[in-house]
């Protein structure tokens, strides 16, 4: 009985060596592992299957328990949870059979506690409390937190036994240097840190989510001193950052977002976070700064390599599985970044750096043709799922025209204008409705919808013209730009509105908030006013007054609040001696809040 | 049974007839499963005339019921022949018949017993034929050989019986011992194992580990031999917990799950090329078929009958399984399959008719060709055994050549001269000063009996440094032996004594230690003047930790003067280890606390950054101190005895994450930045009066020149007073001047220079320490 016993031990001792032989060499390839483990799994399932073939006894749990405990651990690293779970029932069963308790329940957390309950002073109490852990790590992979939670006194019993464990007690699991201590494939302490780090965090963000930030930011800031690894030491603190910038608090968000990187400078996410505080905070000195950072470190190979992975067995990625917590780690690819950091250069007048961006931006397109794919870096963590929130290419080259015509470059402007036309000429259709009687935000889902054709064109294409208006009025080519500016305008007419919405335009959006969350009503109005104003300014240099003051006050019709247009208009009006009248413009138009345009 | 007849064209005809045997055993086997021989045995199929013709039919047809059909070897006939057991009951007496079938079809029994109860439980037919059962934990068994029931002479709680295949002691049954037997307390393993044929007692746990043997169900052996007395054997057994298990030597090798609960019969199918087949047969007429390399199960139901046998002639084992149908029962072998699962399969009545074949001529060769091909190989393995044996013995005849040269080459032992006038001397390490310094003033020589014939020299310096450390050395006792001893059996045994003074001040004092001694007159050198020799023993460390015996911080807990004394005469007198620990992935955790929740780990609340880890032995105390950096990286002092410290490192170890770097901290750094800033004042201090006072020294020096010597005044005189007083004034007036003394401008910005280069130093320390403190 003794020589079976020993050999089984010495059989799982062997199998759990040749397991961490290889992991111990670097020069492994995943694929070699993944073959290794699933190997090491059956093996393990078949010794397993030996032991579990004979009575259960008490003599021999201990064994058992640590095979249960190195075949399941095998099964959750390959994500086969079903089967593992499986397993941990059977264990469970058995070992109420080695107590002589009755399992007369089927409900696991009953059957749990019966057999903790059981358990409490034999000798494998230990190793139950193994295969606990490893249960937990199946509710977490699960995310079966209401589970946890319910659980919760059991596993702080689990922590305080596990992670109290000292001197030669402690020495005895981790290192079995007896031969007949069956040995276990990955620390359970270290496994139980994991697991309690890991639900502090998916916690937290489940709870953030849920508007509880200042009940989870005492939890994480604790969690911050729990021994674990980098990467999560880092999420806890980014965590924290969001509770705060929930909380109002962005100076102390920004705060905790800096230790994030300072702990682990994999963690990219909280520079992004931090980047949206600065967005938040209208610190756009600092948010474009970080931007470039962000985006050099996108940029670099080894940003994408997650820190924790490879070194465990359990990746801590297969236990923040929350979808709060996934978009919280998001981070936009390369591109994205590097067109947020273009525009925002042109929108703070820094048209020349914006310039350069846009011009990069639109060269790693054109030769990575990754449009619409996005960067390929981030794709290989699960952790770090990416946004991709580049714009459509016509619009990337509008904004990169008007750049150029904001950075003195008309004729480099003009070029791209005419690309943009040259590609959506064909496809413009005879005429569109804009259906404005539903909400905004429906209006705008709309427009996504159909947005490959239609509108969306016609406005790309009447941006394009406007543009290029605008360039021979730099150029003070006005009798081109007249020409363009009207077909910006005829362009604009084919646009039909259905159910007009009065008092639209309280909710024409200032430049600082994303264009397209105004709707392309506002869009829409916008380019008129405009280009109307283009043209009545147009018509003034070519003396031709009356023109010019219809077309200004058309402008002002349109787009109330459009201080060129007003200004003009004046100035139309004081030519054509109309004094009173160009004051009392005037006047308005200086008492309207100035506001910078772009598009 | 016809087994040995080969086919090789197979018509349904011919195996119809094939198979005419077999379907007796079917036949039984059915009715056996029925229970209800009353009714069937009269409907058996006449067309045989084998019912109607037997002995126990004619006469009890309506008592008689069927305990057992097995197909066991007739050791007298030497074949293998069905066997069927019977029962009648007559008042309240069983009589039980062995019935066989003869070669003429003719049932005819062999073996009759009588025993004075029914057989309840397993009955077991094996080659013999040998009848086994149990009957309160004693197991019988009859057989034409043993003539009669014969019991086996132990009590088995619960028992297995199987067979071997070597030559004896073939059927053997396997049990657990009774409890109740005191000497099988003792024996290490309760499971017997016993040889029908020659009595002999063997370890069960060879053939099955314990746990296995009471839930087995089935069991037999594919392969045993005996090697020099070992019995080693494999063995398959099925077991309650629904698996079959495969043991080499009472080691299981390997398992696997059944489909199906109850097994009654293992068989084994030798598919030549393509590996073994197990075949396990349930109670309710399953099967399942189990790969022998990769243990893979093969369900297959509905089985009414199962039979192993080169069915087709080609060398290797088929399977023949007799479908069970519900409509026909008197047409039994309309349905039936052979198979060995790979290549072979001929099935007739099942619903896959396009299986049937008949082997080409070209495949009757390479059929031939793979019966020859086996017998070859089961040649080879002859051969190869043979051969073992061979190398078998010709390395006992090398070893027992081995141990006769070893005995008979003896060495003989070296004697060596006894040492009078002894003395020894301990040397503090040279380094400290030119010349050792001899620290012992006194030394004892006491002789000492050996254990061992002989003692070199050096070993009885050796004794004398275990000697030291004896506050009662054992060689007082020993004095009075001397005399009588001879001298080559005694060993030497020096106390040398020294004073604390040099220990105190050094802490731990490495020795050289030196034996002076006078060699005794001896036959070999009788001109010698008998000069001293002095011998270098090698080196020994004197400890404090050994002088001082008082534990000191008995309570921690309390704030008194007594207690800060204690804790920083632990301090001195304590090893120190700074170690910095870098975790470079992994976050250190709570340290503190991991420290604190040792045993016997207390804070020291004069100075609560201190965690003294007491343990029940003296001058094992140990003070700690941890100091966190960062959440990755810290600084563990540790004041302890080094033995202390690797111990109190080894549990440290399991605790620090797997790529956590510990090193100590260089002696320059381990220097408290405390000290680094007092010793950097000090230094500034000291530079400063140094460089002053050479300053001041060169002016006086000047004024000295002129003054010229002075005599000493005489008291009383008014010259005396007078001179006094001038020289009073005197040296008010040099006080005067020394106080704005002009100095010379070099020397003076020299003077500036140094005394900025050490303050430099000393801002430095501070600014360390600062940092230290404030950030800590």
């Amino acid at each position: 009985m003794l020589s079976l016993l020993d050999k089984w031990v010495q059989e799982n001792n062997e199998l759990a060596n040749n397991f961490k032989l290889p992991e111990a060499q670097e020069a492994t390839s995943p694929d070699q592992n993944r073959t290794n483990l699933r190997q090491s799994c059956s093996e393990f399932h078949k010794l397993l299957r030996k032991i579990q073939g004979i009575p259960p006894d008490a003599g021999h749990a201990e064994l058992e328990l640590s095979v249960v405990y190195n075949a399941s651990v095998c099964f959750i690293a390959q994500s086969q949870i079903v089967e593992a779970e499986l397993l941990l029932q059977q264990a469970t069963e058995r070992v109420l059979q080695m107590t002589g308790d009755d399992p007369d329940t089927s409900d696991p957390l009953v059957l749990w506690r019966t057999v903790l309950k059981s358990v409490r002073k034999t000798a494998f109490h230990h190793h139950v409390l193994y295969l606990l852990s490893l249960q937990w790590a199946i509710w977490l992979t699960n995310s079966y937190l209401k589970t946890i939670r319910d659980f919760q006194e059991e596993i702080s019993a689990l922590l305080e036994t596990l992670s109290g464990k000292v001197g030669d007690d402690c020495r005895n699991e981790t290192k079995a240097k007896f031969p007949d201590v069956p040995k276990l494939i990955t620390d359970p302490r270290r496994l139980v840190e994991l697991l309690q780090i890991c639900t502090i965090i998916t916690q937290g963000a489940e709870r953030l989510s849920e508007g509880w930030s200042s009940e989870v930011l005492s939890d994480l800031q604790a969690a911050s001193t729990l021994p674990a690894a980098r990467a999560l030491v880092a999420y806890t603190h980014l965590l924290s950052g969001a509770c705060l910038a929930h909380m109002n608090r962005p100076q102390m968000a920004l705060q905790c977002y800096k230790t994030a990187l300072e702990t682990d400078s994999h963690c990219v996410c909280a520079l992004y976070q931090s980047i949206l505080i600065y967005r938040q905070l209208k610190n756009s000195q600092a948010e474009i700064q970080t931007l470039r950072i962000l985006h050099s470190i996108l940029l670099l190979p080894s940003s994408s390599e997650p820190a924790m992975a490879g070194t465990h067995l359990l990746s801590p990625s297969l236990f923040l599985r929350s979808q709060s917590l996934s978009s919280l780690l998001s981070v936009p690819s390369a591109l994205s970044v590097l067109h947020s950091l273009a525009l925002k250069c042109v929108l703070h007048s820094r048209a020349s750096e914006g310039v350069e961006h846009y011009l990069d931006l639109l060269a790693a397109l054109h030769s990575e043709d990754q449009h619409r794919i996005g960067a390929k870096t981030m794709t290989d963590t699960q952790v770090h799922a990416e946004v991709s929130t580049l714009p459509k290419l016509p619009r990337l080259y509008l904004e990169a025209g008007a750049a150029l015509l904001m950075a003195q470059r008309p004729a480099d402007c003009m070029a791209l204008c005419s690309e943009v036309i040259s590609t959506t000429q064909d496809l413009l259709p005879q005429k569109v409705v804009l259906d404005e009687s539903e909400t905004n935000a429906a209006a705008t889902e709309d427009v996504k919808e159909e947005g490959e054709g239609g509108l969306a064109m016609f406005l790309w294409t009447a941006a394009a013209y406007l543009l290029q208006g605008h360039c021979f009025t730099h150029m003070k080519d006005w009798k081109q730009a007249v020409t363009h500016y009207t077909r910006c305008i005829n362009l604009l007419v084919k646009v039909h509105y259905k159910n007009k919405v009065a008092g639209f335009q309280t909710q024409i959006p200032s430049a600082d908030t994303d264009v397209q969350q105004g709707g392309d009503f506002c869009i829409l109005q916008r380019l008129k006013g405009l280009s109307f104003a283009g043209r009545g300014i147009s018509f003034t240099q070519m003396d031709r007054m009356k023109e010019a003051l219809r077309d200004l006050q058309h402008s002002l019709q349109v787009l109330p609040e459009g201080v060129g247009a007003g200004l003009w208009c004046g100035e139309v009006l004081w030519r054509l001696s109309r004094r009173c009248d160009a004051a009392a413009c005037w006047e308005k138009t200086w008492s309207l809040p100035t506001q910078p345009l772009t598009e | 049974k016809a087994g040995k007849q080969r086919v090789s064209q197979i018509s349904p005809e011919k195996q119809r007839a094939l198979f005419s045997q077999a379907t007796y055993v079917w036949r039984y086997g059915c009715l056996k499963h029925k229970r209800d021989p009353v009714r069937v045995f009269p409907r058996a199929e006449p067309n045989t005339d084998l019912c109607s013709k037997t002995y126990c039919i004619r006469k009890v047809a309506a008592q008689v019921d069927i305990v057992k059909c097995k197909c066991a070897i007739d050791v007298r006939r030497r074949v293998r022949t069905p066997c069927i057991l019977v029962t009648k009951k007559r008042g309240d007496r069983f009589h039980y018949i062995l019935l066989t079938l003869s070669s003429s079809n003719q049932l005819e029994p062999r073996i009759k017993f009588k025993p004075p109860y029914q057989m309840k439980g397993d009955v077991c037919i094996l080659q013999g034929p040998t009848v086994l059962w149990r009957h309160e934990d004693s197991v019988f068994y009859t057989s034409l050989r043993a003539e009669g029931v014969r019991k086996i002479p132990m009590e088995m709680s619960h028992c297995l019986f199987g067979e071997l295949s070597f030559y004896k002691g073939q059927v053997f049954v396997l049990g657990l011992q009774k409890p109740s037997d005191q000497s099988a307390k003792q024996s290490t393993s309760p499971t017997l194992g016993y040889f029908l044929e020659d009595g002999q007692v063997f370890d069960g746990t060879v053939v099955l580990p314990h746990p296995y043997l009471c839930i087995t169900q089935c069991m037999l052996a594919l392969s045993s031999e005996r090697e020099g007395g070992v019995l080693k054997c494999a063995v398959i057994a099925a077991t309650s917990h629904k698996q079959l298990v495969y043991f080499e030597n009472g080691v299981a090798r390997d398992a696997c799950q059944l489909p199906y609960d109850h097994v009654e019969g293992l068989q084994v199918v030798n598919t030549g090329r393509n590996g073994c087949l197990f075949v396990v047969l349930f109670k309710r007429g399953d099967v399942c078929a189990v790969w022998k390399e990769t243990f893979q199960v093969c369900p297959n139901s509905q089985v009414c009958l199962l039979h192993v046998d080169d069915f087709l002639g080609c060398g290797t084992d088929q399977m023949l399984l007799l479908f069970r149908d519900q409509g026909v029962a008197r047409r039994p072998a309309d349905k039936f399959l052979i198979t060995d699962l790979c290549g072979i399969s001929f099935s007739c009545g099942q619903a896959s008719e396009a299986l049937k074949t008949t082997p080409s001529p070209q495949e009757n060769y390479l059929l031939t060709l793979q019966a020859l091909e086996s017998r070859l190989q089961s040649g080879l393995i002859v051969l190869q055994d043979l051969q073992r044996d061979v190398s078998v013995k010709e390395g006992v005849i090398q070893q027992s050549v081995q141990v006769l040269t070893d005995v008979l080459s003896g060495r003989e032992t070296q004697l060596t001269q006894p040492a009078t006038g002894v003395s020894l001397s301990l040397l503090t390490e040279t380094g400290q000063s030119s010349a050792p310094a001899v620290i012992q003033t006194q030394s004892q020589a006491f002789w000492l009996p050996a254990c061992r014939p002989s003692t070199p020299p050096l070993s009885s310096s050796s004794s004398s440094t275990s000697a030291f450390a004896f506050s009662q050395p054992a060689a007082k006792r020993s004095r009075q032996h001397v005399a009588s001893d001879d001298p080559r059996a005694r060993r030497l045994a020096v106390t040398a004594m020294t004073k604390l003074a040099p220990l105190l001040t050094s802490g731990c004092v490495k020795c050289c230690v030196m034996l002076h001694y006078t060699r005794g007159a001896d036959a070999l050198s009788p001109v010698s003047k008998r000069a001293p020799v002095v011998l270098h023993c090698g080196q020994v460390a004197v400890d404090i930790h050994s002088v001082f015996q008082k534990p000191l911080l008995k309570n921690p807990l309390i704030k008194t003067d007594e207690v800060r004394e204690d804790l920083l005469s632990l301090l001195t007198v304590l090893d120190r280890w700074v170690l910095h620990i870098d975790s470079p992935d992994y976050s250190l955790g709570d340290m503190d606390g991991w420290i604190q929740k040792r045993a016997g780990c207390q804070k020291v609340e004069v100075s609560p950054q201190y965690l003294l880890l007491d343990s029940p032995e003296p001058s094992a105390a140990m003070l700690l101190h941890w100091h966190q950096i960062t959440p990755f990286q810290g600084e563990l002092s540790i004041h302890s005895s080094q033995l202390q410290m690797l111990r109190f490192l080894d549990s440290l170890r399991a605790f620090l994450p797997a790529s956590c770097a510990v090193r100590p901290v260089k002696s320059a750094r381990s220097r408290s930045t405390a000290q680094t800033l007092a010793l950097a004042l000090e230094n500034e201090v000291l530079s400063l009066r140094k460089c002053a006072a050479s300053l001041a020294r060169e002016r006086e020096e000047g004024d000295e020149g002129r003054a010229g010597p002075e005599e000493p005044p005489e008291p009383g005189s008014v010259e005396g007073l007078r001179r006094c007083r001038e020289a009073w004034r005197r040296d008010v007036e040099r006080s005067r001047t020394r106080l704005s003394a002009l100095v010379d401008v070099g020397k003076y910005r020299e003077m500036i220079r140094i005394v900025s280069d050490v303050q430099t130093d000393g801002d430095l320390a501070a600014l360390l320490y600062a940092q230290r403190t404030l950030f800590s």
